[in-house]
């Protein structure tokens, strides 16, 4: 018999109890894993995006909500003419409800721009020009709508016939509806206005130039931010209110786990004061007992988090096919978010314990034999 | 069994003035006791329920605090000791009336359990629980739960765990109180055979006058005070 085994034979003395506890911390961890594996998924989502299509420098005026508010895409001409630009292009992008889905990304791309270049188109083609009233389609946002080519979708006020489907190679992409940024400046009364200048940097610059490029850029405006494409998404309002709000529902997830897990505990070394009793008469030290209660614990929190991931792993799955979020983004499970949340619910094991821990390991054994 | 602390007739416990006080000092279980134990005897303690033979057997034990007066083991004051576990955990071995084992260990790992303190690897703690189960007739029961035992085989299974760090001493309340008079007669039988084949200390509570009257010394209380000291004539072989 090893100490592992004292520690086991408490938890499974009360199966049931275990059970439910266990029950209550997976559910508490599961929704961490969910909540989180989204907000980090639609981080990474909109890098891979950034990626895939090959930008450098991101500006944007990220103080609005989740998407950037609009500036004057005159700026556009300002920024090429700086040193180590080596091309630019201006986006619209607007998140608007399209037909039966409740939230989409809507592409408005300057034609000619970089941002066309890796969408492959699957079926029919790209539009014209920029003045053809046509959407294309990511593959993912196709079948959301349920569209093919030769069909219309309705944006705004406008019916505008789907011409192709196309990969980009990226969850964002092949979630967006991608049309021409004059078309979607019009349809959407915005003329003369993007949210995004894409920048491109000729290829092997150092990171130090990439950045002093930034600050150039920050100069020419003022409201706005030039970043590097990597840190993008974290410096958006929106998405850091996103980010907020996940890590806050996690943690009344984790404050319930705590609790539950607590309860039981205090329960169990109430149930078993007379065996504590027992072992303190025999000699064991009173940190040995409260070791014993945190081991416990600990583990209640371990097995808990292991199952709890399995269940937010679950989660993401069925949200990640949901229509309201398939082509938003694809949800992180990377090792990090499970890692993280086995070591959450170890965390809230060892805390829950701590109390119990303490006030079984003070016990007076001649009360603790008598009750 | 710790050698190194024993020396012949000296004294094992010394106890003076001792008083223990329950609710605020309104129930008073010892009224000042004094009294001397020395090495390798047998003392039993009787008296009538409530006297305090018990609660003196837990202040012997370290179960409980005195409220006045010293109470010494081997010269050091154990209402002084920083850790009292390790007292309890290697000193002395403890058998209570209702056995107090752990009903979800077996009888093996019940008698392991006090070698947890005592830096024994679980081979040792194995093959040490084995050992003491044969001494106390009970190797066909190592894998049983006390819930399968009868209750002299329960209480055995108490006086192997006591044994488990070889302690010097041996406290037993009430060890056969619970236990018809043919499993009591063997419990007798095995803790006789632990003070004179180890030369154990043994402090015995008991109500059974017959017991007491094995002893090497019989402690009488009443109402919280020593009322006589006796040594019996004769003594049963």
């Amino acid at each position: 018999m090893t100490f592992f085994t004292v520690v086991v034979r408490g938890l499974i003395r009360r199966p049931v109890r275990t059970g439910l506890t266990l029950l209550g911390i997976s559910i508490g961890i599961g929704a961490v894993v969910t909540l989180v594996g989204m907000s980090w998924g639609y981080e990474k989502s909109i890098g891979k995006q950034l990626d895939v299509i090959g930008i450098d420098v991101v500006v944007s005026n990220m103080s609005g909500g989740l998407m950037p508010k609009v500036f004057d895409e005159t700026l556009q001409d300002k920024v090429a003419a700086l040193p180590k630009v080596a091309d630019t292009t201006t986006v619209l992008m607007l998140m608007l409800s399209i037909e039966d889905a409740p939230m989409m990304m809507v592409s408005g791309r300057e034609w000619g721009g970089f941002t066309w270049e890796k969408l492959e188109v699957l079926e029919g083609r790209l539009p014209k020009d920029d003045k053809e009233f046509a959407v294309v389609l990511g593959k993912l946002a196709a079948e959301v709508l349920k569209k093919k080519v030769g069909d219309t979708v309705q944006i705004e006020a406008d019916e505008l016939p789907v011409v192709g489907i196309v990969d980009g190679h990226a969850v964002v992409e092949n979630g967006a509806v991608i049309l021409s940024l004059s078309v979607l400046q019009e349809i959407s009364s915005n003329q003369g206005k993007v949210n995004f200048i894409d920048v491109r940097v000729p290829e092997g610059t150092p990171e130090k130039e990439v950045m002093e490029l930034c600050e150039t850029v920050n100069g020419l405006f003022p409201e706005g931010r030039a970043k590097l494409a990597s840190e993008v998404v974290g410096t958006s309002q929106g998405y850091r209110l996103a980010r907020a709000m996940s890590w806050s529902t996690s943690l009344l997830a984790i404050i319930v786990g705590v609790l539950g897990v607590m309860n039981t505990m205090l329960m169990t070394v109430f149930e078993r004061t007379h065996e504590i009793g027992i072992l303190l008469a025999v000699g064991w030290k009173r940190r040995r007992i409260l070791y014993m209660v945190l081991c416990e614990s600990a583990l209640l929190g371990f097995l808990g988090g292991v199952t709890g991931v399995g269940l937010g792993a679950l989660g993401l799955k069925i949200l990640e096919f949901t229509p309201a979020i398939r082509g938003l983004l694809e949800p992180d499970l990377s090792p990090k978010l499970l890692l993280t949340s086995v070591a959450i619910a170890v965390v809230v094991g060892v805390v829950s314990g701590l109390y119990p821990g303490w006030r079984s390991s003070r016990l007076s054994p001649s009360r603790a034999l008598n009750l | 069994m710790n050698e190194a602390s024993k020396g012949a007739g000296s004294v094992v416990y010394e106890a003076r003035g001792l008083k223990k006080n329950y609710d605020g000092g309104q129930v008073a279980a010892l009224r000042g006791v004094d009294f001397d134990i020395r090495e390798g005897e047998f003392v039993a303690i009787v008296g009538p329920s409530g006297c305090g033979k018990s609660t003196l057997l837990q202040m012997l034990g370290s179960l409980d605090k005195p409220s006045e007066g010293s109470l010494s083991y081997r010269g050091r004051l154990i209402s002084a000791l920083e850790d009292p576990s390790d007292y309890r955990s290697t000193e002395i071995g403890f058998v209570f009336q209702s056995f107090h084992l752990l009903p979800t260990f077996t009888v093996s790992e019940n008698v392991q359990i006090p070698m947890f303190e005592t830096g024994l690897s679980r081979g040792e703690r194995e093959v040490r629980a084995h050992e003491l189960l044969v001494s106390v007739g009970l190797s066909h029961r190592l894998k049983h739960f006390p819930s399968e035992l009868s209750g002299g085989e329960r209480q055995r299974v108490a006086i192997a765990r006591s044994l488990a760090n070889r302690p010097s001493v041996l406290l037993a309340d009430e060890p056969t109180g619970n236990l018809d008079s043919e499993n009591a007669a063997h419990v007798v039988e095995l803790l006789l055979k632990l003070h004179q084949e180890l030369g154990m200390t043994l402090v015995l509570v008991t109500h059974d006058l017959g017991i007491a009257a094995l002893a090497t010394r019989t402690i009488r209380m009443k109402d919280g005070r020593v009322v006589d000291e006796t040594t019996p004539l004769t003594h049963a072989s």
